[in-house]
Formats: C-alpha cells, sequence, structure tokens
C-alpha cells in the first residue's frame, strides 16, 4: 500500500476522534456509566462493606470469582471504569469545541436579512403613516428597546433574541465537565482514612496514623501534611432507647513541630479543616485503660481501643460488649489475653439475668471480661488473637478499681500482697474518636461546577430563540408594515408576543385610523 | 397536647386525607366519564378538603416530632403524596387548564399512601440521628421530593395517558391517515430552523372538540415535557443540596451509595430523556419510554433503594 502504517494510524486516530465527537457517543457512555454504577449498587463493594463481600464470597464461590475477575466487587475502582470516565471526558471535550465555536459565531454574526418574509409561520401586514425609510429607523429602536440584536440594510431589519438558551446550554456541558474533572483531580491527588485517637492522646498525619484504612487516589504522591490532633475529650449524648444525639470531640490541632494552631470541636456535620485535610466526627469506642504486672514489674500500662462486633439482626448495636485483646509477647511461655468490656455492668447483669439485650450508652460500674491463653502468639496484628495453638489458662471478671490475678481468674484478696504473681487492673475507662480524615483539593471546582449547572441549566431550558424580520415597503401614499417571524422553542407562547410586537411596531411607524 | 397526642392527630389527619384522596379519586373518574360540571366540582372540593387535613397532619407531625416532618419513609411517602396532589392541582389543573387527569395523580398518592400503611413504614415521631441534623439535608430532601412528584407526574401519571391515549388515537387513525414517519416529529419539507422545538407537540394539534376521556396525546405529550423540564433543575438541585451535606456529614461530596447510584441514574435518564427531544428529534412514544424508563429508575431511588439495598441512606431503622 502507497499510504504507510503511520497514515492508517492516523486515519483510525481521526476515526476515533470522529466517533467520539458524535453526541451519541457522549450520551452512550453516559448511559455505560449509569450501567456500571447499576452494578456497583446491587454487588456488595470493598471500599463500602468489605464483610459483605467475603460473605458473598463464602457464599458463592464460582460467581464471586467471575465478580472478581470482572471487578464487579469495586466497580467505581476499576480500570474499565476509568477508561468510561476518560472516554467519556475526551468525548464531551471533543462535542463542545466546536459547538462552542458555533455558538460564539452565531452570537457574534449580524442577524441575516431573509428573502421572502411572508412565508414564515407568523406573518403580519399593516397600513403606517411614515414614510419607509424614517419608519425603518423607529422600528429599530423598537427591536432594540425589546433586547433584539437588529442587522438593517435598505428598509428591511433582521432581528434575533434569545442567545441566553445557547450560551446556558453550553455553558451546562462545559460546567459538567469540570465536575468529571474536578471530582478526578481531587479524588485523583487527595486521600482518605480513619483515624482513631484516644482521649488524651495525639495523632499524627501520615500513614502510619491510619493503621490501613486509607485510600489514596491514583496520583498521590505520600506528602502527608504531619499535622497532629490531640483529643482532649469524646463526649456523646443518648437517648434511652439508644438513638445518638450528638457527638462531640474537643481536640486541640497541632502543627507538625507540636505547637498549637488551634482548639476546635469537631462534631457530627460540622468538620475541621486544617492543614490542607478535614476532619470529621466519625465514630467513637471506648478504651480501657489497662496495667498488667510480672510480680510488681509492670509488663504492659495504658489504654487497649476496643470494637464492637456487627450486631445481628433485631439487636441493637449498642447493646453488644466491647472486644480488646492484650498480647504479652515478654513472658515464657508467651501469654494473649481476651478482653471483653461491658460499660455497663449493670446491663451486663441484667442481660445475663433476663436475656434480653440491653442498649449502654453510658458507663456504670464497668466490667471486663477476659480469657487468658498462654502458648505461642502467632497473629501479629494488634486486634486479633489466634488461640487454636494457645492454651486456655483462666477465665474472669474485673470490675474497676479491682487487681485480679491472670492465672487464676479471682481477684486479689484485700491485704494480700499486689506484688504477687501475674495480674491485671483496670484503673480508668476512657473513650476513643473515630475521624474520618481526607483531603480533597477539588472540592471547590466540583461546587462551583455544580452552580454553574444549574445557572446554565435554567435558561437552557425556559428560554427560546425567537427571529423577525420587519420589511417596509413604499406604497401609494402610505407605507407598508410587513413582520415575520417564528420562534425555535417554545412556539404557542410566541403568538402572543409577536403580535405584541407587531402592535408595538405599528404604534411606533405611526398606526393608520380606520 | 403532648408530642403523643400530636402524633396521634397527625395519624387521625393522615387517615382522614387518604380518605378524601380516595372519595375524590373516584370522583374524578367519574368526571372523566361523564364530564358533568358538578361532578368535578364535588371531587375538587373533597380533594381540597383531602389536601388541607393532609398539610395539617404533616405539620402536627412536625410538632410532635420537634423537627421537619422529613426524616424516615413514612413521612417521605406522605409527603411526596402531599406534593404530587398540591402539583396537580397547581400545574396540572392550574397552569394547563386540564381537570380530567385528577383521578390518574390521586390513583399515585392514595397508593404511596396505602404502601406507607401496608408496608408498615410507621414509626413514631423521634428526633432524628446527629448526621441527619443538618441545614443541607432540609434543603435536599425537600427538593428531592418536589423534584420527585414532579417526576411522577411527568415521567409517570402523564406518559402513561400520553401512551394510552396515543395508542387509542392511532388505532383509530390508521384506518384514514398513513402512520407517520418515527413519532412523527419531523417534517422533512420544512426548513431546518423550523424542525419542532423539544416542547412542541406531535400528532393532532388542531383538534379542537374533546374526542374520549383524555385530552389529546399531543396535549398530554407537552404536559409530559414540561413537567418532565421542570423537574429535572430541581432534581439537579436537589442532588447537589445532597453532596454539599454528604461532604458535611461524611467527608465526601459523593461515594457511589446506592442511594446516590440510583438518582445519579435517574438523573441520566431524564438528561438523556432531554436530549431526544432537544437535538435528536425522538419525540411521541419514543421519547414516553425513556420517561418511563426514568420513572422506574425514580421508583427504585425512592423504595427499593431505602428497603432493600443497605447504605448510608437506609433510614427506615431509625
Ligand atoms: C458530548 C456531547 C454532547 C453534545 C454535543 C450535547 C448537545 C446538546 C444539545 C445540542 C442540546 C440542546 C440544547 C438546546 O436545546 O438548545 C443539549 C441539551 C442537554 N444536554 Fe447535552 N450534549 C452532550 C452531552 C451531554 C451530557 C454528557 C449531558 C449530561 C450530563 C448532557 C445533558 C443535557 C441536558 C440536561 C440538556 C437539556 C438542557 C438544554 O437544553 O441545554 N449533555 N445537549
Amino acid at each position: 500500500m502507497a499510504c504507510g502504517p503511520s497514515l492508517s494510524l492516523l486515519r483510525s486516530v481521526a476515526l476515533v476522534w470522529r466517533t467520539l465527537r458524535s453526541m451519541r457517543t457522549a450520551l452512550i457512555l453516559l448511559l455505560m456509566l449509569a450501567g456500571a454504577s447499576v452494578i456497583g449498587s446491587l454487588i456488595p463493594q470493598l471500599p463500602n462493606s468489605p464483610e459483605k463481600v467475603f460473605g458473598y464470597t463464602a457464599d458463592h464461590p464460582l460467581a464471586a470469582e467471575i465478580y472478581s475477575r470482572l471487578g464487579f466487587f469495586d466497580v467505581f475502582g476499576a480500570w474499565w471504569f476509568s477508561l468510561i470516565i476518560t472516554l467519556l471526558v475526551v468525548s464531551l471535550i471533543a462535542c463542545l469545541i466546536p459547538r462552542t465555536r458555533g455558538t460564539v459565531r452565531s452570537v457574534r454574526q449580524k442577524p441575516i436579512q431573509a428573502r421572502e418574509i411572508d412565508s414564515f409561520p407568523h406573518y403580519e401586514e399593516r397600513n403606517v403613516t411614515l414614510p419607509a425609510g424614517a419608519a425603518t429607523t423607529v422600528c429599530r429602536k423598537v427591536l432594540r428597546r425589546k433586547l433584539f440584536r437588529v442587522a438593517a440594510s435598505e428598509n428591511s431589519l433582521a432581528a434575533e433574541k434569545g442567545s441566553a438558551r445557547e450560551i446556558g446550554s453550553l455553558l451546562f456541558h462545559w460546567a459538567f465537565l469540570l465536575i468529571v474533572v474536578g471530582a478526578i483531580y481531587g479524588k485523583g491527588t487527595g486521600y482518605s482514612g480513619r483515624a482513631a485517637v484516644i482521649e488524651g492522646e495525639t495523632w499524627t498525619d501520615s500513614l502510619a496514623g491510619y493503621d490501613g484504612s486509607i485510600r489514596t487516589g491514583r496520583f498521590f504522591g505520600g506528602d502527608f501534611s504531619g499535622s497532629q490532633i490531640r483529643l482532649k475529650d469524646f463526649e456523646d449524648t443518648f437517648r434511652a432507647s439508644g438513638i445518638p444525639m450528638d457527638f462531640v470531640s474537643r481536640v486541640d490541632l497541632l502543627n507538625p513541630d507540636g505547637s498549637l494552631v488551634r482548639a476546635a470541636e469537631i462534631r457530627v456535620n460540622h468538620p475541621a479543616t486544617f492543614a490542607g485535610v478535614r476532619v470529621f466526627q466519625y465514630g467513637f469506642g471506648w478504651a480501657p485503660v489497662v496495667q498488667v504486672r510480672d510480680d510488681g514489674k509492670l509488663l504492659w500500662s495504658g489504654p487497649v481501643a476496643f470494637s464492637q462486633d456487627t450486631a445481628p439482626e433485631g439487636v441493637p448495636q449498642l447493646a453488644l460488649p466491647w472486644r480488646g485483646v492484650l498480647k504479652l509477647p515478654s513472658l515464657d511461655p508467651q501469654v494473649g489475653i481476651t478482653l471483653e468490656l461491658w460499660p455497663d455492668g449493670q446491663a451486663f447483669l441484667q442481660t445475663q439475668l433476663t436475656g434480653q439485650p440491653v442498649v449502654m450508652v453510658v458507663a456504670r460500674d464497668p466490667i471486663i471480661r477476659f480469657t487468658t491463653y498462654s502458648g505461642p502468639l502467632t497473629d501479629p496484628s494488634q486486634r486479633r488473637l489466634d488461640t487454636s495453638i494457645m492454651k486456655e489458662q483462666a477465665a474472669g471478671i474485673l470490675g474497676q478499681g479491682q487487681v485480679v490475678d491472670l492465672t487464676t481468674g479471682r481477684a486479689l484478696e484485700t491485704g494480700a500482697d499486689p506484688n504477687a504473681g501475674l495480674t491485671i487492673s483496670f484503673p480508668d475507662l476512657r473513650k476513643y474518636s473515630v475521624f474520618e480524615v481526607s483531603r480533597d483539593n477539588g472540592v471547590w471546582m466540583v461546587l462551583l461546577a455544580a452552580i454553574l449547572v444549574l445557572l446554565g441549566l435554567l435558561p437552557a431550558l425556559y428560554t427560546s430563540k425567537r427571529k423577525v424580520w420587519v420589511r417596509l415597503e413604499s406604497g401609494e401614499g402610505r407605507t407598508i408594515l410587513k413582520v415575520g417571524g417564528f420562534a425555535v422553542q417554545r412556539k404557542s407562547q410566541f403568538s402572543k408576543e409577536f403580535s405584541d410586537l407587531v402592535a408595538a411596531l405599528e404604534r411606533a411607524a405611526g398606526k393608520v385610523n380606520p | 397536647m403532648s408530642d403523643l397526642e400530636w402524633a396521634r392527630f397527625s395519624n387521625d389527619l393522615f387517615n382522614l386525607a387518604l380518605f378524601a384522596y380516595l372519595i375524590s379519586m373516584v370522583g374524578y373518574f367519574a368526571y372523566m366519564a361523564f364530564r358533568r360540571e358538578p361532578i368535578w366540582v364535588a371531587s375538587k372540593a373533597v380533594l381540597l378538603a383531602g389536601l388541607l387535613a393532609h398539610a395539617a397532619s404533616i405539620a402536627s407531625r412536625g410538632v410532635a416530632a420537634h423537627r421537619v416532618p422529613w426524616g424516615n419513609m413514612w413521612e417521605y411517602s406522605s409527603l411526596l403524596a402531599f406534593l404530587v396532589v398540591l402539583a396537580y392541582v397547581a400545574v396540572i389543573e392550574g397552569a394547563f387548564k386540564v381537570r380530567s387527569l385528577g383521578g390518574v395523580a390521586l390513583a399515585f398518592s392514595v397508593l404511596t399512601m396505602g404502601i406507607a400503611l401496608l408496608g408498615d413504614f410507621y414509626v413514631g415521631p423521634a428526633p432524628l440521628v446527629p448526621a441527619l441534623n443538618s441545614y443541607w439535608i432540609k434543603v435536599h430532601v425537600v427538593a428531592a421530593i418536589i423534584g420527585s412528584s414532579l417526576f411522577a407526574l411527568g415521567g409517570g401519571v402523564l406518559t402513561c395517558l400520553y401512551l394510552a391515549k396515543d395508542f387509542k388515537e392511532r388505532r383509530e387513525e390508521r384506518a384514514v391517515v398513513p402512520p407517520p414517519i418515527m413519532g412523527g416529529a419531523i417534517d422533512l419539507n420544512d426548513p431546518p430552523d423550523f424542525a419542532t422545538g423539544a416542547d412542541e407537540p406531535v400528532g393532532l394539534t388542531e383538534q379542537t372538540g374533546r374526542r374520549g376521556l383524555l385530552p389529546p396525546s399531543a396535549v398530554l405529550d407537552r404536559m409530559a415535557y414540561r413537567t418532565i423540564a421542570f423537574a429535572f433543575p430541581i432534581w439537579t438541585f436537589a442532588v447537589i443540596a445532597g453532596a454539599i451535606w454528604a461532604q458535611e456529614a461524611w467527608g465526601r461530596y459523593w461515594g457511589w451509595d446506592p442511594k446516590e447510584t440510583w438518582s445519579f441514574i435517574t438523573w441520566v435518564i431524564y438528561a438523556g430523556y432531554l436530549h431526544a427531544r432537544a437535538t435528536s428529534g425522538w419525540k411521541g412514544r419514543r421519547a414516553a419510554v425513556v420517561a418511563l424508563v426514568g420513572f422506574v429508575s425514580l421508583l427504585i431511588t425512592y423504595y427499593a433503594v431505602n428497603l432493600f439495598i443497605v447504605g448510608l441512606h437506609s433510614y427506615k431503622g431509625f
């Protein structure tokens, strides 16, 4: 073939470009986006509900295998989803550039004279008194006053009104593009994750601070702010029924060097913004302060963040106890303890007696049930204890302020030597607050674009383009005023506007009294 | 009155309104069939009484709960039904001066309220969980409910009636005139500038005398388009307000949560509908099918997502 590979490449690029330029392609891509999101709303998604995905995988291994190959468990992060979005952006741009050019041209261009104005859908003739030249001048003024753009040529006028529709429509489409671009930019260069901060402790915005619960954008370079949050105290208020009323975290926001930026209250719907990140109140939990001593030597002292299992159907989440683990790797054999906190000891008793779950919203005589295991600690996680090759040693109940022997599960008698044996105590009960921390530098862009979308939509939908032609012809001793016109949209409203316009023109050009 | 009494008062009024809508619906259907002025007057009177009771029911629910009365499915359903009837009175009877469609609009509301009753959506008035306690969610929900009512009216009720009437007209015309090309929107003899605008009716515009129970299909078609074009920016605004709220509450304005996803899908379908009419000359039946698809998507957004698909927006349990 005469044309080398580069030319045929050029040709196929041109073909792709032409395809992308058509509105149909853009709409099909938009529908594909919608279709993809249907999949995303019907199949459990890893980022939103991982436990459901695991459940599904266990129940339907074959389907799960297929779904996972296709990326259906993370539709919005799948490569083909990004591809659809990219193509949509390119296609929109390809659509909009020629349309914008066309609009600019048509707005700049003077209205074009018509040859035969009596063939338009609306047409009227009137006799007027002014001579044709003077009548043309006043008619032009009338049209101008009614905000028409007018072009005159020798007793003929061509007038147009209603470019707002086209401009609004363009604004809408560009703004929609800007939403997509702003979202890609913001999500792509940002990150979001969860931070659990115990009362009295300080958290640092760094990769380690998120403990694995972080999603970073494709283009995020790892430049965490290093800023810090110190949680002074967390307060929650509940109704008796367990419905939460308010969550407040009182915090100090600190620079990376530890100096104070300002104090703030973070509550639901009232995030704090600092150092380019926004910090939202997300959740909370209990963090008992636990001390473990081996013959008086302190092995562990500090708060442990406890978490909850997901409540089964029909049981309030807050009726469930809180679980945590404590590992003592320095002992020989190693020791692991599973802890179960009941922040409301009376609720615990009631649950034991009646079998009915009781919601626990305040700390009242808190107790910790524990089980001690000895044997090798194999699971490196701080939250789980693999007891399969460990030996259960003892179990017991620990009240606040008590000291309990871990090997027997029995509380020390008053007067017994507190420094003998392996003991655990529970001097304090604190809370921790969970923050959703996110950096999204595209938010302002998306917000601005959303406003523009609305601003463009209104004229695009509710105004119409109208064209009118006026001609003045000299007859025997009088002037004939001819007016023709049509509306591109909203034709039914135009009839009235047109007859009003004709009346106004007739009046200005000198009405002939019958 | 105590909160409990207010709540009971609200429920009584709800039942009263439902009862009035039922009677009025029957009356409107009778008016559609017989075209007797007194039937319309009586039905409208009952309708207005029901609307009044319904407004009072919604207001007293707010008093009982000490907050705006749109916090759960029960309250949404009630408000949606109320707004559909209100939109019918204001838009269809008020602006379009069409009286014969009351039965259908009321049937939609009665159905919505009935589903709320039978589906056991009722929960006592209770304060909202903190995340729902935001200025933006109030704005968001009001806009979403107004938008859905209008979409339901335009994309559901009016479009179905259009299709029914269009079917009947075509059956009657078939013997006389050859069928128009593809919905008959484009007259090939017109210069392109004269191609009918999106809001222009197709079919029998000239028809003056009423034939049959319904307005001519061309009128129904235009009413459906206008109602949808009216609803679209409101829905757009609702989605934006929801995104602003989500940004405040959860730190991300968009997270592809099922409710967000489905309201986006509904939006896309109606954007497609507007395109179809504005640019590709898809009018009449083809556009009506798109509008119906949008209506189904709206129903999924409204019912299925709240009741069957769990996400951050599932309020029923609260
Ligand atoms: C990419 C190629 C696209 C082209 C060439 C295009 C073109 C058009 C045109 C010519 C109109 C009619 C304007 C008028 O009646 O004056 C229109 C309307 C509309 N378009 Fe698009 N469009 C495109 C993509 C989109 C997308 C992606 C969306 C959805 C986000 C969208 C949403 C709308 C809406 C809602 C309307 C009705 C409002 C209006 O009349 O402007 N369009 N479009």
